[in-house]
C-alpha cells in the first residue's frame, strides 16, 4: 500500500512541476483535457467556489511569447453570444484565461443529426453576424479567426454561442500581415496564410465557408450541387479571394441573408404580386369596358367548386348530378367507368338518341359528324378514358367547339376532337380536381359532367 | 475477410498492402473506420468475458436501472460515467482509453491531475471505492461529480 501511496504522491509532486498558476489550481479543479495542442492547452474546469463549469486556456508562455499584462484575448466582451470572461491567471510558465463553459449542441453535431432546414440555417448564421458585428465594432475590434461549425454552439434556449477565443486578436491597424498561422484550413481565408494581416472581413470569409459547409455539406465549392441563388451569391462575395470585394462587415451579410431567406423572398414577392394586383385594379377600374372587351371570354370556372379535396370534389359532383337529374348512374362512383357507363350517360340524362350515341365510322379517320356523336367504334365494355369523356362532355353543350379542329394539322392516332376538347376544359376549369390522365371512375366522369354543366350554365347567365 | 465490420488494425493493414485500388479499398473498409456504438462495444465486451452485465454495473456504483439503461443504448454516458464502467470492467489504462473512445470523450490526459490519479488506480485495479478515497484524499472532485450536463 505504501508503494500506492508514493506513486500518488509522485503525482502531486510531477503536477506541481506543470508550473500551472497556482491561484488558478486554487480557484479550479481540472476535469478534462478538451484539446492539447502544443502551447495551448483547453481544459473542461469547475469552480470550487460555486462548482460552475468553465473553459480554460492555458498558453505556454515559452512557446507563445505572451505579455501577460496584456488584455487577454476578449477579455473585456460582453455579449450573450459569446462566452463570459471570468478571470485571468499567469504564472512564469502559463497564462490561463477562464470563460464559462456554454451548455449546448455544437453546430457541427446538430447538422449531423437531421439535416437543416435553409431557413434554420440563415437564421443561425443572421445571429452569427450579430456576434461578429458585436465583435469587429469594439473599439479595438476583435477577430475571431476561427469560426467553424466545432466553435459555433447552439444554446437549449435558441441562442448562438461562438465559442474558442483562443487565436481571436485585435485588430492593430499598424501591423503589415500576421506572423503566426493559425486557424482552421478550409475555413480561413487566403490572408490568413500571410498575403495581408487579417481583419473582420476575415470572419467574414470564414462565414461564408460555414454557410456554404451548412447548405451542400462541403467547405469546398462543389458545381454539382445547385444552391438558392441568392444564397450562393452572397457565399460568393463573402468568399472573394480580395478582402476588399468582400461584404465590408458582418452587418451587411445579415442584410442580404435576410433578403435572401426563402420566407422573406416569399413576403417579397408577395408583396410585389399585391402591388401589381393593385395597380392592376386601377388600371382595370379605368380601362374595364376595354379589358372586358379585349379579353372576353363566356366561360370562367367559378361555378366550379373549387376549395374542395379531391373526394369531396367527386362527392359534390355526384351529388349535383343526382340533384338536377335524378341520376342514380354514378351511385359507385368508386368504379371504372366504361364507354357503356359514358353512352349511358348521354342517353339517360341527356336524353340524346340511342342510334346517335351507338353510331360510329366504320372506316377512315375518325371525324365529327352529325351522324355519329363518338366516331370511335368502342365495345360498351371498354374502359372509358378521361379524354373521351371531356370531349364528350364539351360536345354536349356545344359540338361546334369539338367540331372546330381544323387547325391542328397531324394525327398521333388521337382524334383532334378530343384534344381541342381537353384544351378547353384546361381553359375552363373543367377539369379542375380529380382527374386522372387514362382510365378514370364513375366518379370522375360525373364531376367532368358536373363541371361542364356550370360552366356552360354559368356562359349562359353572363 | 468475410466479415469487414470488426476489422482489427492487423487485418486492415494486410489489406492496405494487398489491395491496388485505393478507392476499392476505402469503399470496403468504410465500415471498420466507424466507430461501434457504445452499448453495442459493451455489451459485446461482456458477451465476450462471459459476464453479465448486472455483475459490471455492481462494480461502478452506478444506480442500477441506468447502468441497463446504457447497456441497452437507451442512455448515452457522460465521461465519468464511461469511466466508472472502466472500473466496472477492471480495465487497465489502455483498454480505458479505447471505451472513452468509443463513447467520444476526451481521453485521460496526463496534464490532468483528477485524470492522473485515475490511470494511477485502473492501473493498479483499485475498486471503485478506493479510487474515490484516493481522489477524496487529494481533494479532487469524485467521479460522478465531474459530469458536464448532458
Amino acid at each position: 500500500m505504501n508503494d500506492r501511496k508514493d506513486g500518488l504522491h509522485l503525482i502531486e509532486a510531477a503536477f506541481s512541476q506543470y508550473g500551472y498558476p497556482p491561484d488558478f489550481l486554487a480557484d479550479y479543479d481540472q476535469l478534462e483535457c478538451l484539446s492539447g495542442r502544443r502551447g495551448r492547452e483547453t481544459f473542461l474546469v469547475r469552480a470550487r467556489a460555486d462548482g460552475a463549469l468553465a473553459v480554460a486556456k492555458c498558453y505556454d508562455r515559452a512557446v507563445l511569447d505572451l505579455d501577460p499584462a496584456a488584455p487577454a484575448p476578449a477579455e473585456g466582451l460582453d455579449h450573450p453570444g459569446l462566452p463570459r470572461f471570468r478571470g485571468k491567471y499567469h504564472s512564469d510558465r502559463y497564462l490561463c484565461v477562464v470563460r464559462d463553459y456554454v451548455e449546448g449542441t455544437a453546430l457541427s453535431d446538430r447538422v449531423r443529426e437531421t439535416a437543416m432546414t435553409q431557413e434554420e440555417i440563415v437564421a443561425v448564421c443572421c445571429k452569427l453576424c450579430d456576434v461578429l458585428s458585436y465583435l469587429h465594432s469594439r473599439p479595438q475590434p476583435v477577430i475571431h479567426r476561427d469560426i467553424k461549425p466545432e466553435n459555433v454552439i447552439l444554446t437549449p434556449a435558441g441562442g448562438v454561442c461562438l465559442i474558442d477565443f483562443d487565436i481571436a486578436r485585435t485588430f492593430k491597424p499598424e501591423a503589415e500581415a500576421d506572423t503566426l498561422f493559425f486557424g482552421t484550413k478550409g475555413y480561413a481565408p487566403p490572408e490568413q496564410y500571410g498575403f495581408a494581416q487579417t481583419d473582420a472581413r476575415t470572419d467574414i470569409y470564414s462565414l461564408g465557408v460555414l454557410l456554404r459547409y451548412l447548405l451542400t455539406g462541403s467547405v469546398r465549392e462543389n458545381k454539382n450541387i445547385r444552391l438558392y441563388r441568392p444564397l450562393e451569391k452572397i457565399i460568393a462575395r463573402c468568399t472573394a479571394f480580395a478582402p476588399e470585394k468582400r461584404y465590408p462587415n458582418a452587418g451587411a451579410v445579415k442584410k442580404a441573408l435576410l433578403a435572401a431567406n426563402p420566407r422573406s423572398q416569399l413576403l417579397r414577392k408577395g408583396g410585389l404580386v399585391l402591388g401589381i394586383a393593385a395597380l392592376c385594379a386601377v388600371v382595370m377600374l379605368a380601362g374595364w369596358k376595354v379589358y372586358q372587351a379585349a379579353t372576353y371570354s363566356p366561360f370562367h370556372s367559378d361555378a366550379i367548386p373549387a376549395v374542395l379535396n379531391d373526394e369531396e370534389r367527386v362527392a359534390d359532383a355526384v351529388a349535383y348530378m343526382k340533384d338536377k337529374y335524378g341520376t342514380d348512374l354514378f351511385d359507385s362512383p368508386d368504379d371504372l367507368a366504361t364507354v357503356g357507363l359514358l353512352r349511358r350517360t348521354l342517353i339517360e340524362v341527356y336524353g340524346l338518341d340511342r342510334d346517335y350515341v351507338y353510331a360510329f365510322q366504320p372506316d377512315g379517320l375518325p371525324q365529327e359528324s352529325g351522324d355519329y356523336f363518338m366516331p370511335w367504334g368502342w365495345e360498351d365494355s371498354q374502359n372509358a378514358r378521361r379524354d373521351t369523356v371531356v370531349y364528350a362532355a364539351v360536345k354536349v353543350h356545344d359540338p361546334a367547339i369539338v367540331a372546330d379542329w381544323s387547325s391542328l394539322k397531324d394525327d398521333t392516332g388521337e382524334y383532334p376532337g378530343s384534344r381541342v376538347a381537353v384544351e378547353f376544359a384546361q381553359e375552363t376549369g373543367i377539369l379542375t380536381g380529380a382527374n386522372r390522365p387514362y382510365d378514370i371512375t364513375a366518379g370522375e366522369l360525373a364531376l367532368i359532367f358536373a363541371n361542364a354543366d356550370r360552366v356552360f350554365a354559368s356562359a349562359e347567365t353572363e | 475477410m468475410a466479415d469487414q465490420s470488426n476489422l482489427t488494425t492487423e487485418e486492415l493493414l494486410r489489406l492496405l498492402f494487398m489491395e491496388s485500388s485505393l478507392d476499392h479499398l476505402m469503399s470496403r473498409s468504410a465500415d471498420s473506420v466507424q466507430l461501434p456504438a457504445f452499448s453495442d462495444y459493451i455489451t459485446a465486451l461482456c458477451r465476450q468475458r462471459g459476464e453479465p452485465p448486472e455483475r459490471v454495473i455492481n462494480r461502478t456504483n452506478l444506480e442500477r436501472s441506468y447502468g441497463h439503461q446504457l447497456f441497452s443504448g437507451r442512455r448515452s454516458p457522460s465521461r465519468d460515467t464511461v469511466l466508472q464502467l472502466a472500473f466496472g470492467f477492471g480495465m487497465d489504462y489502455e483498454a480505458a482509453q479505447e471505451l472513452l473512445k468509443i463513447a467520444r470523450k476526451s481521453l485521460l490526459h496526463p496534464r490532468v491531475k483528477r485524470d492522473m490519479v485515475l490511470v494511477f488506480c485502473l492501473h493498479h485495479h483499485y475498486s471503485i471505492i478506493d479510487c474515490q478515497i484516493a481522489l477524496e484524499q487529494y481533494g479532487l472532485p469524485l467521479l460522478g461529480e465531474g459530469n458536464r450536463n448532458e
